[in-house]
Order: structure tokens, then sequence, then C-alpha cells
């Protein structure tokens, strides 16, 4: 496994950041999946997903957003107030859901009672909530919107050439990420759940061609493993955005595998290639990512994504479905309750968990619940 | 043979020791802050009551929250099996069971052969469970086993604006404080309860026999409210004390793990 990946998710502020940054770089970030990277990578920018990962409480973001919502936005807040994403020359804010809509006003707040917290360039990125040809072209113009105000503000020319080289790339590790993805899924996988969370997490963290590489060299690595995981029962982790670690570490243990997931920072983030050969690249990245970003924010969306799931289970042969949400997340709390009733009605067993977004706490609880829930999957392999 | 089944809980630690599917004895004890103190007294006592030694039990199952941590316990196995295992053994009709537990409030259901199909519980939250009722005991003077006695004399429950434990001790210094009388403060803390209990349990979906285990279970006022909210008769637990359930399932899968299962 390569050690340097699993740093550059664990570590907000790292290496590659540093590095990037002392060579005169700059870093935009982003707060959802919906943001095209390419974009940034065709301005000679560092994309940069920004997190909560790390955040140890919650007292400025409580200040500004208030108890009832979800954890994930304070927790970005709270890590800025705090000094954490002092390395980002810009923001880019997507109303991914109404909490993250609300981050945008929360922290041009915070802006004004803390300097230095909001950086130079703060967009906010609108994405539509339906796939439709005219949500496209309106999708399209807002890309169209976000590509002249970096080129504006960070005095760039984002040429359609560049774009076409970001498209290639980013592709490139699409297809890597599906062969890790592949290979997660094999009977005796070579990795295990949270290793492979790492993984994907660290391509939003650093350059995209280095990224590449190291990817390639840890696939490399996994083929060539000749002690596989064996025996343990097999998860998917679906729901809220959750770039934890420690919990699929904890969910995993010594007794199951988190072999497939539809999470925002895991599979979910890197489906599907951008069409290379449309002669628009903007074009191109507004078909894919309002299309691909499978997320139950998408009005009239849950029976495609119901699909998604089945086929991941029957391919993964997932044994027992983890149904997580963030308190307070409408969307994906409300569509946890469908996916259990319909895939539980398909004979596959879910159990559904809510958690707030932060430091692993209340593991009791949780792992009273986990040793439940294998113990159910045991019985059904029993009687299978 | 001789088995034993510890449960320890995060109010309450509870063990069995059982020999040929009969309960020998049994034990139930305040939980101790290390859950391995707290284990090997209550199995000692329980031991004791079974007039049995330590040493002859041959098989031992560990559960509740300080299952992990039970030095003497042969395997640990989940609350929610055990609390499945012991009310099938003490209502051998029932298919969905209600535990309201010290920190904990649970549904399970179970299948004809008495495996767990599913379950659900409460999150991070006191709202429906034995603390809950703690709380509201002391803030009312009287000890939690009164609670029940004092509710069915209830004629004019209140009604609790909020199941949460915080906002709900406001309620009830208010109605203190205005002079309503305990029943009826009571009644409406139970009410409360059960209407966390049945949204909890309507969640799961319903399958005939009910029936209640977990300390909770004997508090009368409780049980009619449940009954009432979810429109149905709990079948009563006369076999054994209810809050022994998970202790008793455990012995039971102890049992089971031995060969000599007894359903």
């Amino acid at each position: 496994m390569n050690g340097r990946l699993i740093e550059a998710a664990e570590t907000l502020n790292n290496e590659f950041v540093r590095q990037w940054k002392e060579d005169g770089g700059r870093v935009v970030g982003y707060t959802c999946s919906y943001a095209p990277d390419e974009v940034f990578h065709a301005a000679g920018i560092l994309p940069y997903r920004i997190r909560g990962y790390g955040a140890q409480e919650t007292t400025i973001g409580d200040t500004y957003f208030g108890p009832f919502i979800c954890s994930l936005p304070k927790c970005m807040l709270q890590l800025a107030g705090g000094g954490a994403f002092d390395f980002l020359d810009g923001v880019v804010i997507v109303p991914g859901c109404d909490s993250m809509r609300r981050l945008d006003d929360c922290w041009r707040k915070a802006g004004e009672d803390m300097a230095g917290v909001v950086p130079p360039f703060f967009f906010h990125f609108a994405v539509p909530h339906k796939f439709a040809d005219y949500t496209v072209n309106w999708f399209e113009g807002e890309i169209r919107r976000l590509i002249e105000a970096v080129e504006r503000h960070f005095d760039v020319r984002i040429t359609v050439e560049a774009l076409r080289v970001a498209i290639a790339a980013y592709n490139r590790g699409r297809v890597l990420l599906e062969e890790l993805e592949r290979m997660r899924r094999l009977p005796e996988p070579p990795i295990a759940g949270a290793e492979a969370l790492s993984v994907v997490i660290a391509g939003s963290a650093m350059p995209r061609d280095a990224y590449n590489d190291l990817l390639e060299e840890c696939i490399l690595d996994l083929r060539a493993k000749t002690r596989c995981l064996q025996g343990r029962r097999r998860l998917m982790l679906v729901g809220s955005a959750s770039d934890d670690t420690a919990l699929v570490r904890f969910l995993e243990g010594d007794r199951a595998l988190v072999v497939a997931d539809n999470l925002c920072f895991g599979a979910r983030f890197h489906n599907d290639r951008v069409d290379d050969g449309v002669l628009d690249p903007v074009r191109a990245l507004a078909e894919r990512y309002l299309r691909r970003s499978d997320c139950p924010r998408m009005y009239g969306d849950y029976r495609r994504r119901l699909e998604i799931l089945t086929d991941a289970i029957q391919s993964a042969s997932v044994e027992g479905v983890i149904l997580q949400n963030i308190r307070f997340c409408d969307l994906h709390g409300a569509e946890n309750g469908l996916f259990e009733r319909d895939l539980e009605a398909r004979g596959i067993p879910c159990m559904r968990i809510e958690r707030e977004y932060g430091p692993l706490v209340e593991t009791g609880r949780l792992k009273m619940r986990l040793d439940a829930f294998l113990e159910r999957i045991d019985g059904k392999r029993r009687t299978a | 043979m001789i088995v034993g089944g510890c449960d320890v809980g995060s109010l309450t630690s509870k063990a069995v020791v059982m020999k040929d599917g009969k309960v020998l004895g049994s034990m139930l004890i305040k939980s101790k802050a290390r859950p391995g103190e707290s284990a090997e007294e209550v199995m000692n006592g329980a031991c004791a009551a079974a007039g049995v030694e330590r040493r002859e039990i041959m098989f031992c199952v560990g559960t509740g929250y300080g299952r992990d941590r039970i030095g003497f316990v042969n395997e640990a196995v989940s609350e929610i099996a055990c609390h499945g295992r012991g009310a099938r053994w003490m209502v051998p009709t029932a298919r969905t069971i209600i535990d309201i537990g010290g920190q904990d409030c649970k549904a399970i259901r179970l299948d004809a052969e008495g495996t767990v199909t599913k379950f659900v519980t409460n999150d991070k939250c006191a709202s429906g469970t034995g603390r809950f009722l703690e709380v509201m005991a002391r803030l009312l003077g009287v000890g939690l086993d009164e609670l029940g006695e004092l509710s069915v004399r209830s004629k004019n429950p209140v009604t609790l604006a909020n199941a949460c434990t915080v906002w709900a001790q406001a309620d009830v210094i208010q109605f203190l404080n205005d002079g309503v009388p305990l029943e009826d403060i009571a009644a409406g803390i139970n009410n409360a309860m059960a209407g966390r209990m049945a949204v909890l349990v309507n969640n799961l979906g319903i399958e005939n026999d009910v029936c209640m285990t977990g300390g909770v279970a004997k508090n009368r006022g409780v049980l009619a409210a449940i009954e009432k909210m979810l429109g149905l008769r709990l079948r009563a637990i006369r076999r054994h004390d209810p809050q022994l359930a998970g202790a008793l399932g455990a012995a039971l899968i102890a049992m089971d793990k031995t060969a000599g299962g007894v359903k």
C-alpha cells in the first residue's frame, strides 16, 4: 500500500499541497463532487476537495449554523475558521444540498467576523436538481461562468486544448479507480475497504498526474499481492458523505470487509468518463457531471440509483448493506429508508445508522448493532 | 451440563446459570464502573443462588455493552441475539420483541425458528430508554419501580411536549410547580416513553405475538401505554424476570454451543 496516498488522504495540508504551494502554484477548494476538477487542472490550478476531516469540535460551526443541521458543513467551517484551509487561494461552494448552500452564507458571514477566513476568490457554483437537455444547457452555462471567473481572478486562460488534456488526465484516473473497484470486489480482495477509501480520497487532494502515477503503482502492487483477505463478511457502505477511514476500519474490524460503496467520497466520485470525442469539452463536462455524479439530490433518479446498488451488490457478492446518514441529512435519510425497504424485499440484509460527521465517538452502541448485523449475515450463511 | 449467561449492561448487570434447560439461579446488580468487576460479582452471585461452583460452568456467553471485557466468558454475542433468544424461551410464540434497556431501546423481529431477521435501535439519545425513566422518577421523588403503579391511578395524564430527556425535565418541573398530581405526571412520562417506542416498533413492522423485555417491562404504566398506542395486547412474561432476558438468552446460546440446545 502506498503510504504517500494514505498521507494525502489523512492530512489536509499534505506533502503534495505543500510542494505545489512552494512551487508557486495556486489551490482552489470545492465542496462537492459536482464541481468539475478539469476546469482548474486546465487553468494550472490544483483543485482540492474541502472536507471536515479532523475537526474535533464545532464551536465555530455551531455559531453560524445552529444545532439542527448536518455536521459536515459545520466541520468544514470549523476547520476554515481555525485556519486549516489557509493554503487555499479560492473556494467554490457547490450547493449539493441545502446544508451546503448555507455553507456559502455562513462562510461569508464568518469572514466578516474573522479576518482571512474567506479567500480572495469565493464562488457560488450552482447545480440543477434534474437531468434533462435544458438543465444540461443551464449547467453548461454555469461551468462557462466558472471558467470566466477563474480566468478573470487568477489571470489565466483556460483553452479548449488545456481542457482536453485535463479531461484525458481525469479519465485516466477514473479508469484506474475502476480497476481498483474491480479488485475490491474479487472473492479474495487484496485491499480492505478503509485503505481503498483512502486511495480514492487522495485523488481529491493532490495533483492528478502525480496521483495517476501513484495509483497505477498501487494497483500493480495489489496485483502482485499474494496474501489476500479471506472469509470475512462482505459489506457495502452507502449514504451520506463519508471520508472517515476510521469509521470504515471500525466497521470492518477483523470480521468484515467493505467490498463496495456508494459514497460521495467513494466510488460515486469517479463513475464514468467525460466524453472526449465531443467537439465542445465544456458541454462534455456538463453532460458527465450532471448525469453521473450519482446523488439523491437529483429528482426522479431513485430507481436508477437502486439499480446501481443492486448491480454493485451482485458483482461484489455483498452480504449486507450498511445505510448510513449524517444526522439531519434529509436526502440520504429519506433515500436510505427506501433502499432498506427495496433491498430487504430482494433478500439483502440492510442496517441503517444515523451518525454525526466528525470524531468517531459512541462506538459502543454502533458495535452492538454491527455485531448483531454480522450475526444476522452469519445466520443467512448457515441457511444458504 | 451447566452453562452460564452474563449480561453486563449500562445500568444493571445480570447473570443466569442453567442446567438442562432449567434456570438454577440468577442475579441482578447495579453495574459498576468496570464491566469486568460487574461481571465477576454478578456471576458469583448467580452461582451462589444456583448452588454451583464457578468451575462447574462448562460454557458461558457474555453479552451487553461490557461483553468484550468479561474475562471468563467463552464467547461474546450481541444483546440483540441474546434478547431474541431469551424472549423466545419465555414466550415461545413471540415474533416481535420490544426491549428497553438502560441506555437503549430495541425492537427485534424473529422468524418462526427464533432467528433474528431484523432489528432497529434508537440512536444516540436517552429518549425512550431506562435512563429517561430514571431521571424522571428522581424528579418526582419516587422509586423507579413506583412509576408504573403511580401512573395506572392517573385520571388525567399530562402531555410532555418533547420526548427529549433534557426538555422533558423542564416540562416535569413546570407540572410539579403547578401542583399537578404525581400520578398524572407519571402517566405522561410513561406515555412519552411508549410513544417513542411505538415509533421504533412501527418502523420495524409488527408481527404477532409481541412481548416486552428489559427492566422497563416491569413498569405496568409503560406496558399499558404501548398496548394502547400499538393497538395490541403484549404477551405477558411469567416464566422468568423479563429484565433477565439478555442473560437468559446468553445462557441458552451457551447451551446451543454445547449441543444441548433447548428451545
